[in-house]
C-alpha cells in the first residue's frame, strides 16, 4: 500500500531509508534493514549526547503512515532545517567546522559501538548556528577490525577543497559543484604546491592516497581488509585527520567589500537613516524569513535575524562571508546563515536527473528580499535589463526591500568609467515601471543625505 | 575477519589499502599515548578531559 507522499530527490542512495514529505511535513522512514543500527543508536545513549551536543538533528518517532509499508520499520519527524546550504555554498569556515563536526561525530560514535558509514558534507546542514548532521541513518553497529568507509568519501568531501582553498586559492570550493561526491584526490593531488607533500597528513590522506587509488583500482582488497584496523589504528587515522583539517587555515584579507562601507558616499547620517528604515518595514511586515542578498558582512542581515527572524546572508566575495560566519560564531548568533552566491550565475540545481542539490530559486521564495547597494551591480556590471531584474526578484521573494542606486552615484561612475553608457533606461522612472510591472510599491524613502532612494515593494 | 561491505557504495579499494597502512603506523602513536598515560597515572596525573566532555562545534 503506498499512500500520497513525495519522495525527496537527494534521497535514493541508502537502503536504509529514505526522507518523504507528506502535506508539507517531511518525514524519513527507517526500513527494517537498519533496524538494528537505528535501535542501538537511539538505545546506546548516543543518539541523545550528539543532540545535547548540537551535533545531530533532533527527531521523534511518529504514527504517520509510511510511503512504502512493506520495508518500514519506523516512521521520524526530524527538526526542520530552517534552509538547506551546499558545501559550494559554505564559506572556508564554514566548511571547516562541518569537517570538524563530522569527525567528532565519527570519535563519539566509536565510543557507543557504532561508526558513521558515510561522510558527505551533504549530510551537513547549518542549524541555530552550528554545523548539524542531519542524516539520522548515518549510523551503523561499528564492527570492531572493520575499516572506515567513508574515509574517502571524508577526505574527498572536506580534507581535499579545504586544503584547495586554504594553499592554492579559495574559489577552489566552486570544484565542489562539479563534482558532487568531493573532489577528486587526483585533482587535488595535481594542484596542491609541492611543499604539502613534508605536511604528513596532506602527504597521507591526499598525495598517498591519490596514487594508491590509481595504482590498485581493480585490486582484491578482501585480504587488506581481513587483517583489520585496530581501534587504537582507527583513532590515530581520525586524530591524523582532524590534525590535518586543524592546520589548514585561511585569512579573508583584501575583501572586495572590506572597505566599503568606509568608502560609500554614505555619511553616518544616511547609514543610519537607511538602517532606522528598514528596521522599521521589518516591524511593520514582520516577515517569515529574509535572504539579503548582497549581504557583505551581515551588517544588514543582523537588523531581520535580532528579530528572531531567520535570515540567509548572501555574497559574492568569499572574504566577506568568512568574516560574517565568524561573526556569527563569536556571539553564538542563532538566526544568520551567511552563504556564498554569485547573483550573475546562482547555484543551479544538481546531481541525477537535476534532483539532487536544488538551485537557488527552488529553496525560495524567501518572505522577504533585501536588494541593498546591488541593483547597479547587475542591471550595469552584468548588462540585465531592469524588467528582467524585476521578474527575477518577482520569482523569489514576496516583498523586496530595493535601494535604487542613481546613475550620478559615484558607485555607478566607477562601473561606467571604463566602458560605453549603453544604459539609456537606467532611470528611476524606468526603474519604477519595470518593477511596477511586478510589485506594488508599498512605501519609498529617501535616503537623508544621499541620492539613493529605498522601496518596500509587494509582489502583484 | 569478514566484515560485511558498506551498505550502498564502494569505499575504493585503493583507499581502503591505503587507509589500513596509515592507520596501522598511526596506531602505534595511539597506543604508546596510552601506555604513556598508563605510567603518568600512577604518578598521580590525570588525564586530559575526552572529546565527549566538551561542547566546541
Amino acid at each position: 500500500m503506498t499512500i500520497n507522499h513525495d519522495p525527496l530527490g537527494a534521497s535514493f542512495r541508502d537502503p536504509s531509508g529514505f526522507l518523504f514529505s507528506r502535506a508539507g511535513i517531511l518525514y524519513r522512514q527507517v526500513n527494517h534493514t537498519a533496524s538494528k543500527d537505528y535501535s542501538r543508536l537511539m538505545d546506546s545513549g548516543l543518539y541523545e549526547r550528539l543532540v545535547k551536543a548540537s551535533l545531530l538533528i533532533p527527531h521523534s518517532e511518529v504514527d504517520a503512515p509510511p510511503a512504502d509499508a512493506s520495508l518500514s520499520f519506523k516512521v521520524i519527524q526530524p527538526q526542520r532545517v530552517p534552509f538547506i546550504s551546499y558545501p559550494y555554498e559554505w564559506s572556508f569556515g564554514e566548511l571547516k567546522d562541518a569537517a570538524l563536526a563530522t569527525l567528532s561525530i565519527q570519535k563519539r560514535a566509536l565510543k557507543a559501538g557504532m561508526t558513521l558509514k558515510d561522510a558527505s558534507a551533504y549530510n551537513i546542514q547549518f542549524v541555530h548556528g552550528k554545523a548539524t548532521l542531519i542524516d539520522t541513518l548515518s549510523f551503523e553497529i561499528y564492527q570492531p577490525g572493520k575499516p572506515w568507509d567513508a574515509y574517502r568519501q571524508f577526505c574527498q568531501h572536506f580534507l581535499a577543497p579545504l586544503a584547495l582553498m586554504a594553499l592554492v586559492d579559495i574559489r577552489l570550493s566552486g570544484l565542489l559543484r562539479v563534482h558532487i561526491d568531493g573532489v577528486p584526490l587526483n585533482l587535488a593531488s595535481r594542484l596542491l604546491p609541492a611543499r604539502t607533500r613534508f605536511d604528513f597528513g596532506l602527504q597521507a590522506h591526499i598525495h598517498i592516497h591519490a596514487s594508491a587509488q590509481t595504482r590498485y583500482a581493480d585490486a582484491d582488497v578482501k585480504s587488506t581488509v581481513a587483517r583489520g584496523v585496530s581501534q587504537n589504528a582507527l583513532t590515530g587515522l581520525l586524530d591524523s585527520l582532524e590534525k590535518a583539517v586543524q592546520k589548514l587555515n585561511w585569512k579573508p584579507s583584501g575583501t572586495e567589500w572590506g572597505e566599503y562601507y568606509a568608502n560609500t558616499n554614505y555619511s553616518d547620517s544616511a547609514f543610519e537613516h537607511k538602517k532606522e528604515t528598514i528596521a522599521r518595514w521589518l516591524n511593520e511586515n514582520k516577515p517569515a524569513s529574509v535572504w539579503d542578498l548582497g549581504a557583505n558582512n551581515g551588517e544588514f542581515s543582523r537588523l531581520a535575524s535580532r528579530m528572531n527572524i531567520k535570515t540567509v546572508s548572501w555574497d559574492i566575495d568569499p572574504s566577506a562571508v568568512e568574516q560574517n560566519y565568524r561573526a556569527v560564531k563569536a556571539a553564538k548568533e542563532k538566526n544568520i546563515l551567511p552563504l556564498l552566491l554569485d547573483l550573475t550565475n546562482p547555484s543551479p540545481s544538481l546531481g541525477f536527473a537535476n534532483e539532487e542539490r536544488d538551485s537557488l530559486i527552488q529553496r525560495g521564495p524567501a518572505d522577504m528580499v533585501f536588494a541593498l547597494a546591488l541593483i547597479h551591480h547587475l542591471a550595469i556590471s552584468n548588462n540585465v535589463p531592469l524588467p528582467r531584474l524585476a521578474d527575477f526578484f518577482a520569482g523569489i521573494c514576496r516583498q523586496l526591500v530595493i535601494e535604487w542606486v542613481p546613475k550620478p552615484d559615484s558607485q555607478v561612475q566607477k562601473l561606467l568609467r571604463s566602458r560605453r553608457d549603453i544604459f539609456d533606461g537606467y532611470t528611476r522612472e524606468g526603474f519604477e515601471s519595470a518593477f511596477g510591472g511586478r510589485f506594488h510599491i508599498r512605501d519609498s524613502v529617501d535616503v537623508r543625505e544621499s541620492e539613493r532612494r529605498l522601496y518596500l515593494l509587494e509582489r502583484r | 575477519m569478514h566484515f560485511a561491505p558498506p551498505p550502498y557504495f564502494d569505499p575504493g579499494s585503493g583507499s581502503i589499502i591505503i587507509q589500513v597502512a596509515i592507520a596501522a603506523i598511526l596506531g602505534i602513536g595511539v597506543a604508546m599515548r596510552g601506555s604513556w598515560g598508563k605510567i603518568r597515572g600512577w604518578f598521580g596525573y590525570k588525564p586530559a578531559p575526552d572529546d565527549d566532555s566538551t561542547d566546541d562545534n
